[in-house]
């Protein structure tokens, strides 16, 4: 029951922030209440049996990911620039697109994807399991996310250097 | 323990926000940030089948999709940095060289 | 019913000890600093106010709540607001999965005279003995970010938001570093819960057959460049000095918290001290053998419990001094020699410190 109570109230916390990121028009305030978005999300990852992954999902998205966000925000000084409005037949469509998709898979996921009854016996989701499964079966993937990464790390520096013409020297 | 459906509809929910916020918005920054909440939703929907199934691969999924999300979004806002000195707007419609 | 009311009753009686200590930390801790720093600099610091100054707390406190509290006319009313709170919530809550005594068995609680019988159980003072403990610790220490960043930018000030640009970057530097040293106490316990750390810590190492060492993280040799990676790192996730150009008196103002007055200031004042009572608290556990008196056993009862809480706050108020006394002793570092520490030296360590007590251990001599 006090499940419930942390389901529904966490859950509504993750979708009201949700809808103000994308209908407010100012980008910080959209960056923070994503920040909470996710840490409504990473209770919900608790309540999945995952605790690793929830405090994970604080450590990359609310705490590295989002504060990259911020930083690119204040430092371009992006707040003070106006998005000029979008034109009213693209809202209205997009709108409706959404709409129409979300009530869809809400609609298929109530016809198709009820389950009645989990496994028997506890899920084991400690680190000691995750470390075992990510060093024996997927191995492979796991040194190549470090390749990725260090190639994302070279890409964004790269892009984001702005060439520095060389100084005039006094004659 | 709270059936496995409810958490599948957060996350149907919390996707279709995602998409509106990519139609409907033109400023660059909210649009990235309606990708990482589909992408949010996306980990959700796998942990909820992994509980449901008891599977510890959708656990390791998700710990990849973060670090790739992690990568793309370092990328995607360098991108974002390049193209705004270059445009000096952060309007997604200007950047419209290849429009014919 | 499906919770124990005696259950809920001591978890409340745990959080209200450890959220009293937290938030009572500040003014023992204002006294010391203003103490310290005079006996540092060989002046007498504030003696005026009770015996050796000892009131001194409580006036400021009084000075801080009657000031006008100012509110600048362009900033951000909402997040201007809550900025302190934000940079509260790290520091209060970190604290809840830090183990700060023996786990003994409780059989009958004494209240004013009556007694309240219950079935033997384990009480375990630690307010939440997470799985995951040390995660929820790096999770939570990287939320400390925002309320700098907000309160930067939230004040509608250049300084205050080059103040948060700096103290953030600089913050989110040494994390990685700070993570990658507490990674190597968490191989030496094989665990990421504190309780297992400490209770690794709790053995001995016996040199030649004859010395008995304790067996606490800080007297093995491959751990020693960690602990003192995650120290100096504790001091850059403060923000105090060596590494507080955030706040840089003389330099920019006052950094993040410029536009702040009265208790609004006074809260950030409270969060830095809090964040540095959980960093040495961190350290304690992880290094220092937690609540674990040398060479004694300290038994499963009410007296070894109270004798080993006395132990870690014996531990961390030393700790707590040496952050007071690094501060005065040793100058500010410029902004991209900090960084370059971060990055380049501290970082590059962790990592083979990592690999170094991943050796040790395989060899067996952890």
């Amino acid at each position: 029951m006090f499940e419930y109570a942390v389901f529904f109230f966490f859950a509504a916390v993750a979708v009201i922030f949700a809808l103000v990121v994308v209908l407010h028009r100012n980008p910080v305030v959209g960056a923070l209440s994503l920040v909470v978005s996710f840490f409504a999300l990473a209770v919900m990852y608790v309540l999945l049996d995952a605790p690793f992954l929830a405090a994970l999902q604080v450590i990359v998205y609310a705490g590295a990911i989002m504060v990259l966000f911020l930083f690119v925000i204040m430092l371009l000084n992006l707040q003070h620039m106006s998005e000029p409005a979008t034109r009213p037949i693209q809202q209205f469509l997009g709108y409706t697109t959404s709409a129409a998709f979300g009530i869809g898979l809400v609609y298929y996921l109530l016809k198709y994807a009820v389950f009645t009854a989990l496994p028997s016996g506890p899920f084991h989701t400690e680190a000691s399991a995750i470390g075992v499964a990510l060093f024996e079966s997927y191995v492979f993937p796991f040194e190549m996310v470090s390749i990725l990464l260090l190639a994302a790390i070279v890409g964004a520096l790269l892009l984001s250097a702005r060439s520095v013409a060389p100084r005039e020297v006094a004659p | 323990m709270i059936p496995t459906h409810y958490f599948l509809i957060l996350s149907a929910i919390l996707f279709a926000i995602g998409v509106c916020g990519v139609l409907t918005r033109r400023n660059g920054i909210t649009i990235f940030m309606s990708i990482e909440l589909m992408v949010n939703a996306v980990n959700l929907t796998f942990l909820a089948y992994a509980r449901q199934f008891h599977q510890l691969h959708g656990l390791i999924f998700v710990f990849f999709v973060m670090a790739i999300a992690a990568a793309e979004a370092a990328v995607g806002l360098a991108i974002f940095i390049s193209l705004f000195h270059h445009r000096e707007t952060i309007d997604v419609d200007e950047a419209n060289l290849m429009h014919w | 019913m499906p919770f124990d009311p005696t259950d809920i009753t001591l978890s409340i009686v745990k959080i209200a000890i450890v959220l009293g200590a937290l938030l009572n930390v500040t003014p023992i801790m204002v006294w010391v600093e203003r103490r310290g720093s005079a006996l540092i600099q060989d002046r007498p610091g504030p003696n005026r106010v009770g015996p050796f100054g000892l009131l001194q707390s409580f006036a400021d406190a009084l000075k801080f709540i009657l000031k006008e509290d100012i509110v600048p006319q362009t900033a951000n009313k909402f997040l201007y607001t809550i900025a302190p709170a934000i940079g509260l919530l790290p520091a209060l809550t970190t604290i809840a999965v830090v183990p700060w005594g023996r786990e003994f068995v409780l059989h009958d609680i004494h209240f004013f005279g009556r007694t309240f019988f219950t079935t033997a159980r384990l009480f375990n003072p630690i307010v939440a003995d997470l799985n995951v403990g040390l995660l929820v610790v790096f999770a939570l220490a990287s939320l400390s970010v925002y309320g700098i960043v907000v309160a930067g930018w939230s004040s509608n000030n250049k300084y205050s938001l080059f103040g948060g640009i700096r103290a953030s970057a600089q913050m989110i530097s040494y994390e990685l570093a700070l993570t990658l040293a507490a990674v190597s106490a968490l191989l030496a316990a094989g665990s990421l819960r504190l309780t297992d750390v400490v209770w690794r810590q709790t053995g001995y190492f016996v040199l030649f057959d004859t010395i008995k060492i304790p067996a606490w993280n800080c007297f093995s040799p491959a751990m020693w460049l960690s602990m003192i990676i995650f120290f100096v790192s504790g001091f850059a996730e403060t923000n105090r000095l060596p590494f507080d150009f955030a706040e840089a008196e003389a330099e920019l103002v006052a950094g993040y918290h410029t536009e702040y007055s009265s208790m609004k200031f006074a809260l950030f004042f409270m969060g830095e001290y809090m964040a540095m009572t959980t960093m040495s608290a961190l350290v304690t556990t992880l290094f220092l053998g937690g609540w674990d008196i040398p060479w004694y056993n300290e038994p499963a009862t009410f007296v070894g419990f109270l004798l080993s809480a006395l132990a870690f706050v014996v531990k961390v108020s030393a700790l707590l001094f040496v952050f007071v006394w690094v501060r005065w002793t040793i100058p500010r570092l410029k902004y991209d020699i900090l960084m370059r520490l971060g990055w380049k030296v501290f970082l590059p360590l962790a990592v083979l410190n990592i690999v170094f007590v991943a050796f040790f251990i395989l060899k067996g001599w952890i």
